[in-house]
């Protein structure tokens, strides 16, 4: 056990080489980049940091950012871990908000107190994303059917559906814009800082990746999705069923995804609209989802602390262009210079050691 | 050809590091004009990348060749071609949708050389009459056998100007008979004025066939010595060092052992479609508990979709498929797995490990099903101590149970799988083993290591199907010889004796007269 400890202790170690180095190196791009903008990068990183974590207001902003974030990344890496590239998240994240509304104008005039209310509502939003999840699976496993192409025109089929139900059969007339009637009261996510205006939605998430953890290490589906990940042709030579192992992933892709659409309409919009997924001007979570992925290593804790760093940065970023008049976006360059510098870093190492 | 004629290749302190292990340390090496010259050496020895280096595949760390007395630098296969060296690797590297011809005659003539294919047939023809070797040359290559395959790889390195002609274990695809067609060519050569390095680990070749003798081991040139000094003890004794050749291990006995009852294993008329690959037409043939079958042929002729028809990776057209009794055709591979069948891949990377997972989790793969006692849970200390375990008791070479299979060398990626497999034949019973090559690539030892467990498996009442492309290997180990060739399997012969050229004509596809 002590060398299992040691072995551990060694792969913590590069670990913490390999982000250290990355993380220095996007510092050193990114202040070139802000000194360019003839900004001053002190300031720039005060700025972000200030108004990310420095008042509870910004704290509170940057947790809810942080719930579809994490939920949307540990999305991605399921998926890679089995092996699979699911480029879905946007449209499992619609689903899943679909999911969520739908359930709760189903229930409205049940008077459920929100301690089952809420739960049903983000269960409707799992099966909603599960459902965006198991098209894909079961198209690829019947047809061989890339699951790339799929998840990217499905991602337009649920864009078009919340386009149509925002505009159509779920609309508000009196908000004038594309937009569904609220929610009811008893179907919104509690506030755990309601001052501030945070929602519950992290506490979910964090379960979700200590599930995620335990799931994978310590249950013989995830045992099974490891290795169809790692070498899908020996896992066949195992007796490892692939049809059925790709018939959980990417379902299961969907429906954590779908929580995230479900915690963003519950927690946080309270009604169904187009741009759930991710703010006004930024990348997609889809998109960054992927890159906290990769920077995270697909390992739940990894893509927590990722995604956290994320939070921060897409939460600090509108603070930016009030303090030194740098675009809002130059949080996403920053974001972008991070995860090739990671990558970069990870190829140099990797050269070395083959 | 006792006198020594000038060196023709020459190479120096040639060293060469991939990571950490050293594959080359300061060998140097000579070769004269007009002489077969061996490498002879385990696999990792050092012999093939020592002529990867010579015909510009690899670049050496520190060195220096020199090719009839001048010293040249080779950084590309077209350097090495420049100065006079060809490579015929051990796999054919052609391209199977063009015909010899323009196979032949690629990368010679630049960008236009396709307008000159006609323009060149002729010069091309006379070189092959020239050399003795008749090749069909508007054949398409997939369609020829291994044997012309090869011809036309060594016409092609002698179209383009080889005068040093370097053979990578040249013999391992071919029927005896085409062996012995192959080293009269290559006798013919020497005669005119070719320098000929082949690199084998075959001892009786080299004697059967060579002028002179280099040894290699753990990648240190041992000696060079000409044929007339060596015996199979001496060379030997070079390959292998102190440590010696492992023990023979019991000869098989024939069928005569066979267990009663059913057979452990039954293939009955059984067909494959096409799109698995080399369609089975009819395949039938039993491996009776107790005892060990070998399957005998060359690489490509049904072997592979056999093993995976068997082990019910590909869906069977027609026909059956009996394990130890039992009709399984319609079972999943865990089914057959449950049901005690056992298999090793032909090919260890892609088919038998998980490369980034932990040696623990290797080990239970196939297992997982039916070790751990909770249901769904996989128990992570149930599978290190099993990894504990395995490791110790079949000597494999790493640091613990958590390192990832991928870290392990291929010798012991091989003792891996073969452990997973033997324990998993100790939790179901263990009826019945496919073995396809699986001492393929390996050192002495370790292929001496997989005997003894098939053996053990056999006297434990198992049916072994051993498939293997080395004649010498099946003759060492099976009591009966199945030949195909097809996707038909021609003949049978009883052991414990065999006569290669009978079995060599089947593996041909001449079909045998009726006595």
């Amino acid at each position: 056990m002590a060398a299992g400890v040691s072995e551990k202790k060694k792969v913590a170690m590069e670990f913490a080489v390999t982000y250290a180095a990355a993380g220095a190196l996007a510092l050193a791009c990114g202040a070139v980049f802000i000194v360019a903008f003839g900004g001053d990068v002190l300031v720039a990183l005060g700025t972000v940091l200030r108004s990310s974590l420095g008042t509870w207001g910004g704290f509170a902003q940057t947790l809810n950012k942080f719930s579809p974030l994490l939920l949307a990344s540990l999305a991605v890496a399921f998926g890679m871990r089995g092996g699979h590239f699911n480029i879905g998240v946007d449209g499992q994240i619609y689903a899943g908000a679909i999911g969520m509304t739908g359930t709760a104008f189903a229930l409205e005039g049940m008077n459920l107190p929100w301690p089952v209310f809420v739960p049903l509502g983000l269960l409707g939003g799992i099966l909603g994303g599960w459902f965006w999840g198991f098209i894909p699976g079961i198209l690829r496993v019947r047809f061989q059917v890339s699951e790339i192409f799929v998840t990217v025109m499905l991602n337009f089929v649920a864009l078009y559906l919340v386009d149509y139900l925002a505009n159509g059969p779920w609309n508000d007339p009196l908000a004038g814009e594309a937009i569904s009637l609220p929610i009811p009261d008893a179907s919104v996510l509690p506030q755990v800082m309601p001052r501030a205006g945070a929602h519950a939605g992290f506490i979910i998430a964090l379960v979700a990746a200590v599930g995620m953890y335990f799931f994978m290490t310590r249950t013989i589906a995830g045992y099974e999705i490891r290795a169809v990940g790692d070498n899908p042709r020996a896992a066949r030579f195992g007796g490892i069923n692939v049809a059925r192992v790709t018939l959980i992933i990417m379902p299961t892709c969907g429906a954590l995804s779908g929580l995230a659409g479900a915690i963003e309409v519950s927690g946080f919009h309270q009604s169904l609209l187009l741009g759930i997924s991710g703010a006004e001007g930024a990348p997609n979570y889809g998109a960054m989802a992927i890159l906290i992925a990769v920077i995270g290593r697909n390992n739940p804790l990894g893509v927590t602390i990722a995604a956290a760093v994320f939070a921060v940065l897409v939460s600090g970023s509108d603070s930016l262009q009030r303090s030194i008049g740098l675009p809002g976006a130059a949080v996403f360059v920053f974001q972008a210079i991070i995860v090739l510098t990671v990558v970069f870093v990870q190829a140099r190492r990797n050269v070395r050691a083959g | 050809m006792t006198e020594k004629t000038a060196a023709c290749v020459e190479m120096y302190g040639v060293s060469k590091s991939f990571g950490e292990v050293r594959a080359l340390d300061a060998v140097d090496f000579e070769a004269a004009e007009g002489e077969i010259h061996a490498l002879l050496g385990e696999n990792g020895a050092g012999k093939t990348t020592l002529m990867n280096i010579l015909s510009g595949l690899y670049r050496m760390d520190e060195g220096q060749i020199a090719i009839e007395g001048r010293e040249v630098d080779i950084h590309s296969p077209q350097d090495a071609i420049a100065v006079g060296v060809g490579m015929v690797h051990q796999h054919v590297e052609l391209i199977g949708n063009f015909t010899a011809l323009e196979n032949i005659l690629l990368g010679r003539e630049g960008s236009r050389w396709r307008l000159d294919v006609e323009a060149r047939r002729s010069s091309v023809e006379e070189l092959a009459a020239n050399y003795g070797l008749s090749i069909p040359l508007d054949e398409g290559v997939k369609s020829l056998p291994a044997g012309i395959q090869q011809k036309v790889e060594i016409l092609k390195a002698l179209y383009h100007g080889a005068d040093i002609l370097i053979l990578d274990e040249p013999t391992t695809m071919l029927t005896p008979h085409e062996v012995d067609g192959l080293f009269t060519i290559l006798k013919s050569f020497a005669r005119g004025g070719l320098t000929v390095v082949f690199i084998t680990h075959k001892i009786q070749e080299v004697l059967d066939n060579c002028d002179r003798i280099t040894v290699f081991r753990g990648g240190r040139k041992i000696d060079t010595i000409p044929r007339e000094e060596a015996t199979r003890e001496i060379l030997v004794r070079m390959m292998m060092g102190e440590r010696g050749m492992p023990p023979e291990g019991e000869r098989p006995t024939g069928p005569s052992v066979a267990r009663e009852g059913e057979p452990a294993l039954s293939v009955r008329g059984v067909r494959t479609s096409a799109k698995w690959g080399v369609p089975l037409t009819g395949v039938a043939f039993d491996v009776p508990r107790g005892l060990i079958v070998g399957m005998a042929g060359i690489s490509g002729n049904g072997q592979k979709e056999l093993a995976e028809a068997v082990a019910g990776l590909i869906e069977v057209e027609e026909g059956e498929v009996h394990i130890d009794g039992e009709e399984v055709s319609a079972l999943s591979v865990a089914g057959r797995i449950a049901r005690g069948m056992s298999l090793l891949p032909q090919d260890r990377i892609e088919e038998g490990i998980l490369p980034g997972l932990s040696l623990a989790e290797n080990f239970v793969l196939g297992l997982h099903p039916h070790i751990f006692r909770r249901r769904g849970v996989f128990e992570r200390e149930a599978a290190h101590e099993l990894g504990r375990n395995a490791i110790a008791e079949f000597n494999i070479l790493a640091r613990n149970e958590h390192v990832p299979a991928a870290h392990l060398s291929g010798g012991n990626i091989q003792k891996t799988i073969v452990a997973r497999a033997v324990m998993l034949a100790h939790e179901t019973g263990g009826k019945v083993m496919i073995a396809n090559n699986p001492t393929r690539g390996l050192d002495v030892m370790a292929a001496s290591f997989v005997h003894g467990r098939l053996r053990e498996l056999r006297a434990g009442g198992a049916g072994v199907l051993l498939i293997s492309e080395d004649l010498d290997e099946l003759c060492l180990m099976s009591d009966r010889i199945v030949a195909i060739y097809a996707g038909e399997i021609l003949g049978a012969f009883d052991g414990p004796e065999y006569d290669i050229y009978r079995i060599g004509a089947l593996m041909a596809g001449q079909r045998e007269e009726v006595s």
